[in-house]
């Protein structure tokens, strides 16, 4: 990994309220590039990682079907409306969720040391 | 409904082997590249045995013996390999059912192992492939090979009997009719009970698929890490992502709290006539051992500034000029970064064009840099005579979307004018010359400023801390160049800023400036009007004097929308902000800024003027918020007219010397 790409990515990680960062490749078969923090450890990682690379899915899915319903049956319209960020807010924590056409970023937060 | 509950266990199937094999290949690509063969037991194997047979058993349920074998058919031989292990006897082969291709060894235990063969489901599938099996003998790659020990759960085969379900009517006559019915009713009734069964095995199944699914997918080899990693779009996707990530940190709204329930002590609320930081852009990396050069913000987004930087001494490889733009809702790094081969001394947004910078440099060169672009600039003016050859320090956007030009001007009193799109050589170029100077006629330009509302003439601060006027064009009574007989003579030291009124407002007071200088002093002015030039030598006084600072005065700024309030900075780490209708010696509010270190630069946020942007020299850019006062009332105008007045008529004692009855009144 160079240099930079460390230096963003760890400059990211060492925000006071996060708790870690998960890269995940996209595809048939998801499967994480890299990760940092506790929370992103082995099993869990693991489970994560399938977790949000189904909620990015379902949510893509979801939205296309809502499309695809309303227009005319010649093809999808030009613009695809892609799900460019997810921010799932739980009461402990929060789930920021940067999905592309084959890679995937997922940085867990906790808001209330930030503001704290 | 079954069917379709098996047709779906039938694709996990699939799936799950085809998974299998990626994952066998992928290994068998490692197992190439190490070597010796331990061997293990067999149980393990038996496992595995199992395992495959009932992938492969399934098949004769649901006569799809194709949909099954054909993914792994896709490799042609290696199925066979799979099965061959089955029959081969307990030998060390790989677990996860296919081998690669092994040392003649191994084909010789194939016929050894035939008798042998544990038909678990010795079906017709199998024997099929049996053929095939002696077929791959003669594949001449021997490789070595290492078992991995994998404990799979037990698989739980389903087992059935297959029978033909008619009715023996034809063979028994009808004296066991009734037991004949009893018979087939019960059958009927363990052949319902039998289904359910399978339906619920199927279910398990299903499930437990999934889960294996699961474990397929986590694995990620070092090649295939590595590859993508060094991927140019992986690096884009991480910039980008990172960028939004922290943008998204640092909004520190949290969005669902609920007001309703008990409340923390409140934090402070002292408004009113107080500066107060709001934030401070520093990168470690771009920003160590520079000073701010200059800044600007955005006319199109408010919170984008910009920054340039000069050399950093102490690390030689890196750029010599930078130029960032920072944003005020991602604190850590810079929006972009620009990279420039000499120091950047002055930087504007273009007002006409979202995406373009422009930089003066040290070495004379005007740059353009584009924000969708990389780091090097897009545009460069050329290292000839024809360009500036000595630092530019000063630069200007002039004219309107469609006529627009870039004035800049150089240390050697070059002032040149450029077309945006055509920098290979400038529109014009202009030599500012004082044949009244002592050695050289040279006019060394610090800074220079346009009047708001005008774009043929302009004023220019110069090293020896005069003030001159000069035009762009010739004009009826003028012509192009300095204008040598109305000279601003009041500081004693260079002259770092200028900068004249933004005239919004009832009442014009565009004819006012100020300028700053290292004589521990700011003069405010009054330009003398255009209409009526002077022939001879005539040295303008400023209106007034600020001497309140302690050190050099680097730069001085007019509030955008007050027309009374104006800001300075100095080389103690001040900022000042001064209100000329509440006081005029002193400032309305003096702070200090970050650790003491001069500031170099100031600039105004361009709407209302609510924020100011201090560049420090050691290169720390913060960002003040002056909060109300940044709001001018209606009495703001009149009593400036007022204030002003009064520094003309009242004969002030400082700045003032005995020409002042010369001063015209008005423009």
């Amino acid at each position: 990994m160079s240099p930079e790409l460390e230096q963003k990515l760890s400059l990211m990680a060492s925000h006071r309220s996060v708790l870690g960062y998960l890269l995940i490749a996209r595809g048939t078969h998801p499967s994480i590039i890299r990760h940092s923090g506790v929370v992103f450890e082995g099993e869990q990682g693991k489970r994560y990682a399938s977790v949000v690379a189904k909620i990015v899915e379902s949510v893509q899915t979801g939205l296309d079907e809502v499309r695809r319903d309303d227009s005319a049956p010649a093809g999808s319209s030009d613009e695809s409306d892609e799900v460019k960020f997810l921010r799932i807010r739980t009461k402990r924590h929060e789930l920021m969720i940067s999905p592309d056409e084959r890679y995937l970023l997922a940085v867990l937060h906790d808001p209330s040391a930030a503001s704290s | 409904m079954s069917e379709r509950r098996r047709a779906e266990i039938e694709a996990k199937r699939a799936k799950l082997a085809e998974l299998r094999k990626a994952r066998a290949d992928r290994q068998r690509e490692d197992v190439e590249r190490r070597s010796t063969i331990p061997v293990h037991g067999s149980p393990a194997r038996q496992n595995v045995d199992d395992l495959v047979n009932a992938l492969v058993g399934s098949p004769s349920r649901s006569g799809r013996t194709s949909g099954d074998l054909t993914p792994s058919e896709s490799m042609p031989g290696t199925p066979a390999l799979s099965h061959t292990i089955q029959l081969a006897g307990p030998s060390g082969l790989s677990i996860s059912g296919r081998a690669s291709r092994q040392s003649d060894l191994q084909y010789d235990r194939i016929p050894s192992g035939g008798p042998t063969a544990r038909s678990v489901s010795s079906n017709s599938a199998t024997d099929n492939v049996m053929e095939i099996t002696m077929t791959p003998r003669a594949y001449p790659d021997l490789v070595d090979m290492e078992q991995e020990l994998f404990e799979l759960p037990q698989k739980e085969r389903v087992i059935y009997n297959k029978e033909v379900q008619t009715t023996a009517v034809d063979e028994e006559p009808s004296q066991d009719w009734e037991d004949e019915i009893r018979r087939r009713i019960m059958q009927e009734r363990e052949l319902a009970d039998a289904e359910k069964a399978r339906e619920k095995e199927l279910e398990e199944e299903n499930v437990k698929l999934d889960q294996e699914i699961e474990q397929e997918i986590r694995e990620l080899t070092e090649e295939e890490r590595a590859s993508i990693v060094t991927a140019p779009e992986f690096l884009d996707f991480v910039e980008q992502s990172s960028k939004i990530v922290q943008r998204a940190l640092n909004d520190n709204y949290d969005y669902i709290r609920d007001y309703t329930i008990g409340a923390e002590s409140g934090g402070d609320d002292s408004e009113g006539k107080r500066v107060k930081k709001v934030c401070e852009f520093f990168d470690e990396q771009l920003g160590k051992n520079r000073s701010i050069t200059d800044i600007d913000w955005s006319p199109k987004y408010p919170e984008l500034s910009v920054a340039s930087y000069n050399k950093n001494g102490s690390a030689l490889n890196e750029p010599d000029g930078i130029v960032a733009v920072w944003n005020l809702h991602l604190l850590e790094r810079p929006e972009f970064v620009f990279h420039s081969q000499s120091d950047v001394l002055t930087v504007t947004f273009s007002p006409f064009h979202s995406n373009y910078i422009f930089g003066g440099t040290y070495s004379g060169q005007i740059l353009l840099w584009d924000t969708r672009s990389k780091h090097l600039p897009v545009l460069k003016t050329p290292l000839s005579a024809a360009g500036h050859t000595h630092p530019v320090y000063a630069m200007r956007m002039v004219g309107t979307q469609n006529a627009h030009n870039l004035i800049t001007s150089s240390s050697d009193g070059t002032v040149c004018s450029w077309l945006v799109d055509m920098l290979a050589q400038p529109q014009e170029t202009l030599e500012l010359v004082h044949s009244g100077h002592n050695k050289t006629s040279e006019v060394s330009i610090t800074t220079l400023d346009f009047p708001s509302n005008e774009t043929t003439t302009f004023w220019v601060g110069t090293e020896e801390g005069t003030v001159y006027q000069a035009n762009r064009y010739d004009r009826a009574g003028a012509k192009a160049g300095l204008n040598p007989h109305d000279v601003y003579k009041g500081h004693f030291g260079p002259v770092l800023g200028l900068d004249f009124h933004s005239s919004v407002g009832p009442v014009d007071f565009g004819d006012l400036f100020l300028t700053s200088s290292v004589d521990w002093t700011v003069k405010l002015w009054r330009a003398k009007g255009l209409t009526k030039p002077s022939t001879t030598l005539h040295h303008i006084p400023p209106l007034y004097s600020f001497d309140e600072a302690d050190d050099y005065v680097f730069d001085v700024k007019w509030h955008p929308s007050h027309p009374a309030s104006f800001g300075t900075v100095d080389g103690s780490g001040k900022f000042d902000l001064w209100n000329l209708n509440v006081d005029t010696e002193v400032p309305v509010v003096s702070t200090t800024v970050g650790t003491g270190r001069g500031l170099n630069k100031l600039q105004w946020d361009r709407k209302e003027g609510r924020r100011a942007a201090l560049g420090g020299s050691d290169g720390h850019l913060y960002i003040y918020d002056i909060g109300d006062m940044a709001i001018p009332r209606e009495s703001e105008w009149t009593d400036l007219q007022k204030v002003v007045a009064g520094m003309v008529g009242g004969g002030q004692a400082n700045g003032v010397n005995g020409d002042d009855s010369k001063i015209v009144a008005g423009r």
